[in-house]
């Protein structure tokens, strides 16, 4: 019963020590981001590596997930005989929620995985000890650039998202149910308030900045030899998966009741 | 002559694992100071804590008379400015090209312009035996040899003109060749440059040909320093052994 608790306990505390952990590597990075230079360059840089290389896997996601959604909704709304009403459910579902957060499971989790393979081989072969010993800052040099881009390229995709998910909804709309595409984005529009894109944005913002930060911190933990980089890397996509989850949960919680 | 580094009743442990206990190190200025023992004892981890890589926790590195452990950011960048690396891989940076790795510094603690950055790249490339008329300029880390990647960070250690540059195990994974060419190299730029060059090694060649001092560590400590020439025929047979290569089955466990 003893060990029961103490493997609890370790694990409580293992928990605890990794939140202690990233929120001190967060804090170190903007302390380190907001000292010039403010490495603009190695910014864009990171904004083009992980924003653009990961637009098509981010088109795929959004089309399907559009196609997919508006077709559930669609069967379900026409047992009531409602499927006109099949852009109004799935504008709100697809804006507020599923694109955000699938685009960060998804895009999300490659971009976090891409970073912590990149830290973690460049820790293993003593290059962030290098850049150090060259008087360099690490935090400031990887983690900044990395986090400012993470959380400027998930917003910029979700909006992109958002619209190739429109498209993939009204293929279906009209195509399946034979509602006019004109009169799925008509129905679509007019569900959503200015509130529900704030919602999805602030929540891709917050996961933009989940994901650069565990990607980084999980690359800067990875101790020795290739095959710690791989713990690492798997490690990553359960952590980012679960805080995503997490904070898309916070946010609903605090946006419901706004919106 | 003056002490660059002075290691004093310094503690480290990882864990349970302790590196040093009470040891006691001090290096002079403009010598080539060579570090040897066996495998997994903390030869390394030394530089590190020189360089305030790692923390100490117990005792004093003292860098010309500062307490490492007490300096702050600036002055740990100043130090590292002074104090240059070379790592036992060459921790060349993937991502950029072989001029770029050997400018890294130059960026990061002079102003420079890119045209005086090349003149200086040129220069430590051709030192290290590089040239730079091959186009190696331009080449990525990856698409180098063993021998040229480490000469390449060699070049990177010495481009902002280091007071004292360590060196850890340069020859591994060499051919005699390029062992040969690394150990007059470091003899060359030691001369050339007039700095202090502390190596950390497994070659008997370079500990006892191309160095003034040798501390071998044992048991935690370094309870062996002297005059290169005096480490050959020592009189305590641990270091003889060592020299000599003898194995002990007590070694392993």
């Amino acid at each position: 019963m003893f060990g029961g608790l103490e493997s609890i306990g370790s694990s409580v505390r293992a928990g605890f020590d990794w939140i202690g952990g990233i929120s001190l590597l967060f804090g170190r990075a903007c302390a380190s981001g907001i000292r010039r230079p403010f490495g603009i360059y190695d910014i864009f840089y990171q904004i083009v590596a992980l924003g653009v290389r990961s637009l098509p896997l981010a088109t795929m996601m959004a089309i399907f997930v559009g196609m997919a959604l508006t077709w559930q909704f669609g069967e379900a709304l026409m047992s009531f005989g409602a499927k006109n009403a099949v852009g109004s459910a799935a504008g709100l579902a697809l804006v507020r929620e599923l694109v955000p957060t699938i685009m960060a499971l998804t895009v999300g989790a490659k971009i976090a995985t891409g970073m912590t393979a990149e830290l973690g081989s460049m820790k293993v072969s003593e290059q962030i000890d290098a850049i150090a010993s060259l008087g360099a800052d690490p935090i400031k040099k990887l983690v900044w650039p990395r986090l400012v881009a993470a959380t400027l390229a998930l917003p910029l995709l979700c909006v992109y998202g958002n619209v190739l998910a429109l498209g993939g909804g009204a293929v279906i709309a009209d195509s399946v149910f034979d509602v006019p595409t004109g009169y799925f984005y008509q129905t679509y529009i007019d569900e959503l308030y200015p509130m529900d894109y704030i919602s999805g944005l602030v929540k891709a913002i917050a996961f933009g900045g989940l994901v650069g930060i565990i990607g980084c911190f999980q690359g800067f933990q990875t101790k020795f030899g290739t095959e710690a980089v791989g713990i690492s890397t798997t490690n990553t996509v359960v952590a980012t998966s679960v805080a995503i989850l997490v904070m898309d949960f916070i946010l609903t919680m605090i946006f419901l009741p706004v919106g | 002559m003056t002490a660059v580094f002075e290691l004093r009743n310094l503690y480290k442990a990882f864990g349970e694992n302790v590196i040093y206990e009470d040891m006691n190190l001090e290096i002079e200025q403009g010598e080539t100071f060579t570090i040897i023992g066996g495998s997994g004892m903390g030869k390394s981890v030394c530089f590190k804590l020189m360089i305030g890589l790692l923390p100490y926790e117990g005792g004093h590195v003292l860098f010309k008379g500062q307490e490492v452990a007490d300096m702050n950011r600036e002055q740990l960048r100043e130090l590292r400015r002074n104090v240059s690396m070379v790592f036992q891989g060459g921790a060349m940076f993937d991502s950029m090209s072989v001029l770029d790795n050997v400018t890294y510094a130059l960026r990061e603690h002079t102003k420079m312009t890119d045209e005086q950055m090349l003149e200086r790249a040129k220069e430590c490339l051709d030192m290290v035996g590089l040239g730079y008329d091959r186009g190696i300029m331009y080449r990525m880390p990856a698409s180098l040899s063993g021998g040229m990647r480490k000469r390449a960070a060699l070049a990177r250690s010495i481009a902002i003109k280091p007071e004292v540059i360590l060196y850890d195990e340069p020859t591994t994974g060499l051919d005699p060749a390029n062992i040969e060419r690394i150990g007059a190299m470091i003899q060359k730029l030691q001369k050339e440059l007039q700095v202090t060059s502390i190596v950390v090694t497994h070659d008997m060649q370079i500990a006892l040909e191309r160095s003034d001092r040798v501390a071998m560590l044992h048991e935690k400590k370094f309870p062996f320093v002297g005059p290169s020439a005096d480490f050959r025929d020592h009189a305590e047979p641990v270091v003889r052994d060592f020299i000599k290569g003898v194995y002990h089955e007590d070694q392993d466990e």
